[in-house]
């Protein structure tokens, strides 16, 4: 990803989609969202953490840095951050708070 | 049911090896009605 996007994403304001429910698993959680039905791995408790804590910071980087997510990794969790946003599990927080 | 890709937490797996795919993992649920 180029640098540009994940410095994007670090520094955004997101949320958890209201329309997904987290069901804890050993190897994380499953993030099931009930409007389009899709159905997202999340295979790191950290991530899960991160996910949890995003509505709560006012930037991805922050959520990271509390759920104590090394810095070296910040760009694989931004990468799978992107990812979830695709299929809106996770949304912008001006988003979040319009719908 | 588990992710296929599903690594266990290992202390040797360097930051910079680690991808978005390593995080999560998109599942269709077509057919699975009642598996879960």
């Amino acid at each position: 990803m180029p640098d540009v996007l994940l410095d994007r994403i670090l520094t955004q304001a997101w949320a958890l989609s209201p329309s997904v429910a987290l069901r804890p698993e050993p190897f994380g959680a499953l993030a099931y969202h009930f409007g389009n039905r899709k159905l997202t791995f999340l295979k790191r408790p950290e991530l899960v953490q991160v996910v949890r804590v995003l509505a709560e910071h006012p930037d991805v980087r922050s959520a990271l840095v509390a759920a104590g997510v090394p810095e070296s990794q910040h760009a694989a969790y931004g990468a799978a951050l992107r990812g979830l946003a695709r299929t809106d599990m996770i949304r912008p927080r001006e988003q979040e708070l319009a719908s | 049911m588990t992710p296929t890709e599903l690594k266990t937490q290992d202390d040797s797996e360097s930051a910079e090896d680690m991808v978005a795919e390593d995080l999560i993992e998109e599942v269709s649920i077509d057919g699975m009605c009642g598996v879960y």
